[in-house]
């Protein structure tokens, strides 16, 4: 009996723990932590139980970030400013953990100083122009979130408003200040005569189309006829449509140059102090639409289809390779010589799910498929012999440094280059594709640096690195000494939003501009696994024309859609637009602004298809100019081609000086 | 005659719970960007329900690793591609919906939960290419909040915790360790060669790279002969197995001691290993020959080698009664991936269920009636 009341006490006191245990938390002193940068202080937690007292026994583990660091003893260090927590735990081998969150607030440092940036020599009445301020806090950090309050010492003279911009009154001395938080900074600013009499307008065209840049002069002059040239000069126009229901609207830069989107009467005004100019301009539709046909296709309904590719066989004949996503590691070779009757000539499978990418040697003897999903996981790429398409072989299979799996590829001058791991290229010698052979390697060295494509020509390879933008780079070009086994970066661009997918470098015929046309790839709307998906993002046009100073002047924005892969031939862009379709582009002249806006799209197709992988939804991966026709991928329809109807008179009449 | 009823009744009611007995794993399709949840009734296993992951229709995401928390309340997943980086999810068990994420190291792979400090431990696999060491990073799961990254080896996998909760253990696939780290310190506290001879491991190595001036150099990095895949601690013994991938051998570590005690030769390519809940059996997946072993560990002896339903085996999950050995199976190519079902017993397959491809990383998920 008294066994069994032992027996009892135990579980009963087992029990109890349990019950117990469910009860404990964990305390932390003190409540809260308010620290400053650099700043130690210590905290102590403990576990207690129902009645607050301590349990000894009970170890407690503390987890800090990177913004706040925290040692076995509860030293906290604060290294960033802001709201952060700490983890704390107190780890039991029966599963009975405790954890909490504590929360440490990081004060910002207080301000050191205030900058007054930018201000002109010389200060004309009436002229109004933005003050450039910068604040810095006492670790050096430059600080945008704090707010500046300008004030002038005699506001008759000098006044503000609230986004900092000047209004120079009337001539006289005047201090300004600059305040924030209790510091501040001053400046002694002299306002003089403004000497402007006379302002004068003048355009390169006073009529055009949709679209062309017209560059505005403005020019001011002193009672003697002298020209002003420090004078701050403001432009803006404003316009009526000459369709009621449509806005006028349009871009104009603050060197003059302006763009309408929509047909119809603009007028561009100078400004400067209480002078103005004003000039009328016409704008006429650009009228550049035409219409387009499908030619032809190569169903591939049981699998997706991914990029292609268009060349011309050392038969003289026309073929096409296609790759597949997320299926067998097909990829299909198509005679397309003939566009209105594509036929399926041969395919080939490799160890892979998807073969993202396809690319052939200039020579038309070489083609080069990406492989992903290799069941063995080294993936790389394959080397296939495709001199007759219609018996393509595999030459070599080369996996070195290229296990995680090759996204995309380019051949250039008997070298592939070939993304390994979304991180950085390689560069692969394949004079003897049977022993290809790693010689370069080109990777960003930025936190978190990612890469999606690369495309070369002319000995600049341009990838295209997410958030770090497109990177030239010298692989045999010469402009920065530069070779296939010695990589060297001479220029980049990026945008805030890190989504550059893909690069065409474009050369203006008509403007001799040198551009990167660079696309987005977002997918905004999350997965549909069994129908449509729609697609954002959109393609950023940068001119590039001084590599030191890289410009974004223009984008291609197609409302509900995104961007994907692209081509330019002569002044015509085709760019793939997953659910939008094939867009065809006029991007000649000068660009600036909304291209999409500006009505320059001439027409566009899109390849639904009910026997589709997945039924009537147009998904297009990429698209190619081969010989007068368009040829393009579409991801859940195969292979398509398509022809623009010619182009017709233009009767629009453009008045010229 | 009453007797006799009343057995046959008891009989019935006993042979009817077990039939009634369902388990559920969850199972990862990494080249299909899908998850499965896969139910198996004691003579059938089928998908129930398929559960789409990643959020680029356009790009396969990978997703590689999967876990269970301890409470049953969430399931973990790392999808290997990011930008570079993969990304760590927490769904609910209950709606199947992602409630949280946070992004890892490169190619995220296998993970698991310490029930002692309930931080979460994944190895950065690192599949990229160049043989660098890699990392393991611990999450904060309540919050998923990347705490720490703790470097190890070279393309670090198999990531499991010792009975305890207190010890991680993960191996190095190329560079051929095995690493001991303190789950509550987040250091390495203990570091294995598992290469028999240090010099093979640098002999093999120098032999490897056909490239002299190859950028993928890395001096003093070693390439393991054994190329571990796996480590899993037994439930009750101060030991571990690992799956020497590249040896074909299960290497027997004597955690006191240290030291590989024992090798077994195995099938070829052993992926993953797990111990029966009991400690009794030991699978394998013999993943470059499309089979199971199945292992008696008082013995030593492989008892049963189960062809799989496909090429490629891959992950195991054991039921927590230990009677069944949940097999993934990627396929090749085109092929759906299985989900195949191991009588540890009868020591057959008994059951097997298409799921999506390259099916990978499987958990255990719960048993009910």
């Amino acid at each position: 009996m008294n066994r069994l009341l032992l027996s009892v006490a135990m579980v009963f006191s087992t029990f109890l723990v349990s019950i117990g245990q469910g009860a404990y938390q964990i305390r932390v002193n003190p409540s809260e932590l308010t620290l400053k940068v650099d700043e130690v202080k210590t905290i102590q937690a403990v576990v207690v139980d129902d009645q607050e007292s301590y349990v000894t026994s009970r170890e407690i583990l503390y987890f800090g970030t990177p913004e706040v660091s925290v040692d076995s003893l509860g030293n906290v260090t604060a290294h960033r400013p802001g709201e952060h927590q700490i983890i704390i735990i107190s780890p039991d081998p029966q599963g009975a953990v405790l954890r909490t969150s504590y929360l440490v607030k990081v004060e910002y440092p207080p301000l050191s100083r205030i900058e007054i940036r930018e201000m002109p020599q010389k200060i004309y009445s009436g002229t109004t122009f933005p003050v450039a301020i910068e604040v810095f806090d006492e670790k050096g950090f430059q600080r945008e979130d704090i707010t500046v309050v300008l004030t002038s010492s005699d506001p008759e003279i000098i006044d503000f408003d609230e986004l900092h911009n000047l209004s120079a009154l009337k001539p006289g001395n005047c201090v300004i200040q600059a305040t924030a938080q209790g510091i501040s900074t001053s400046m002694t600013l002299t306002v003089v005569k403004n000497p402007v009499v006379d302002l004068k307008i003048s355009a390169d065209k006073q009529q055009a189309r949709t679209g062309d840049v017209i560059q505005i002069r403005g020019q001011a002059f002193d009672d003697k006829g002298n020209e002003v040239v420090d004078i701050p000069l403001f432009y803006s126009f404003e316009g009526r449509s000459f369709d009621i229901s449509s806005s006028a609207g349009g871009l104009i830069k603050q060197d003059g140059r302006f763009v309408a989107e929509v047909p119809g009467h603009y007028q561009v005004a100078v400004n400067s102090g209480s002078k103005a100019a004003r000039l009328s301009l016409k704008i006429l539709p650009r009228n550049v639409a035409r219409n387009i046909e499908v030619v032809g296709s190569g169903v591939v309904s049981d699998k997706h289809t991914s990029d292609l590719w268009i060349w011309e066989g050392v038969d003289g004949r026309d073929y096409a390779v296609t790759g597949t996503w997320g299926a067998d590691g097909t990829a299909y070779f198509w005679d397309v010589t003939d566009p209105a009757n594509i036929e399926r000539v041969d395919s080939i499978q490799v160890d892979a799910r998807t073969v993202n990418d396809v690319k052939v040697s200039a020579d038309g003897k070489i083609c080069v498929i990406s492989r992903e999903g290799a069941s063995n996981r080294k993936n790389g790429i394959v080397i296939l012999d495709v001199t007759n398409p219609r018996e393509v072989k595999t030459i070599s299979t080369f996996t070195e440094n290229l296990t995680g799996g090759v996204h995309n590829l380019f051949i250039y001058q008997n070298h592939v280059y070939a993304l390994s791991g979304g991180q950085k290229y390689y560069v692969i010698d394949i004079k003897n594709p049977a022993q290809p052979e790693i010689v370069g390697k080109f990777e960003l060295d930025t936190p978190g640096h990612a890469i999606h494509d690369v495309w070369v020509t002319d000995g600049i390879a341009y990838s295209s690195n997410w958030q770090d933008g497109v990177q030239l780079v010298d692989v045999g070009n010469g402009i920065a000494g530069g070779s296939p086994s010695n990589p060297v970066q001479f220029a980049a661009y990026k945008y805030p939003s890190g989504a550059h997918h893909a690069t065409f470098p474009f050369t203006s015929p008509s403007t001799g501009k040198f551009y990167t046309v660079l696309g987005d790839e977002i997918f905004p709307y999350g997965l549909n696994t069994n129908g449509p998906n729609m697609a954002g993002g959109f393609l950023h046009f940068v001119d590039f024309t001084d590599l030191d100073h890289p410009e974004e002047v223009a984008r291609y924005e197609l409302p509900g859609a995104g961007s994907h892969n692209f081509w330019i031939e002569d002044e015509t862009l085709y760019v793939a637009y997953y659910n939008g379709g094939v867009r065809v582009v006029d991007i000649s002249g000068e660009l600036m602004g909304d291209l999409y806006r500006q009505g320059r799209e001439i027409a566009f197709i899109i390849p639904s298809d009910p026997k589709a992988y997945i039924a009537n939804s147009p998904f297009t991966w990429g698209a190619q100019l081969h010989k007068g026709h368009i040829f393009y991928s579409d991801w859940n329809s195969g292979l398509w081609s398509a022809k623009l109807a010619p182009v017709t008179p233009d009767e629009t009449k453009i008045e010229t000086d | 005659m009453k007797r006799a009823i009343y057995i046959l009744v008891i009989a019935m009611m006993v042979t009817g719970t077990l039939h009634a007995q369902n388990y559920f794993v969850y199972v990862a399709a990494e080249s299909e960007d899908e998850v499965s949840v896969v139910q198996f009734n004691g003579t059938e296993a089928k998908s129930i329900l398929d559960i789409p992951v990643g959020v680029w229709p356009a790009e396969i995401e990978g997703p590689h690793g999967i876990t269970i928390g301890p409470n049953g309340k969430y399931w973990y997943l790392t999808l290997a591609h990011g930008n570079p980086f993969g990304t760590l999810y927490k769904y609910s068990t209950e709606t199947n919906e992602p409630v949280g994420k946070t992004t890892l190291g490169l190619f995220p792979a296998t993970m698991q939960i310490s029930k002692t400090t309930g931080l979460l431990y994944c190895v950065n696999f690192n599949l990229h290419g160049d043989m660098v060491p890699s990392t393991v990073s611990v999450v904060d799961p309540e919050t998923m909040t990347e705490l720490k990254r703790i470097t190890t080896g070279a393309m670090p996998h198999g990531s499991r915790i010792s009975p305890d909760g207190t010890k991680h253990y993960s191996v190095a696939m190329m560079s051929g360790e095995l690493f001991e780290i303190d789950a509550l310190r987040l250091n390495v506290s203990r570091v294995l060669m598992l290469d028999e001879k240090a010099e093979e491991a640098h002999a093999n190595h120098a032999g490897h790279g056909a490239h002299g001036s190859s950028p993928m150099q890395h001096e003093g990095m070693k390439h393991s002969l054994v190329k571990p895949t796996w480590v899993i601690p037994h439930p009750q013994w101060n030991k571990l197995y690992v799956a020497g991938n590249g040896s074909n051998q299960v290497l027997e570590v004597d955690l006191d001691k240290w030291e590989v005690t024992n090798r077994f030769p195995t099938g070829k390519g052993p992926y993953n290993v797990e111990v029966s809940p009991d400690g009794e059996k030991m699978v394998v997946t013999y993943k470059s020959e499309g089979a199971t072993g199945i292992w008696d560990l008082q013995s030593g002896k492989e008892i049963g080698r189960i062809t799989n339903s496909r090429k490629v085996s891959h992950g195991i999950a054991i039921t927590p009664d230990s009677k069944y050995a949940f097999v993934s199976v990627e396929g090749i190519g085109g092929e759906p991936g299985a989900v195949d079902v191991i009588d540890l017993q009868k020591l057959n397959l008994v059951a097997s269920a298409d799921v999506g491809k390259q099916a990978g990383g499987i958990g255990f998920w719960k048993m009910d009636q």
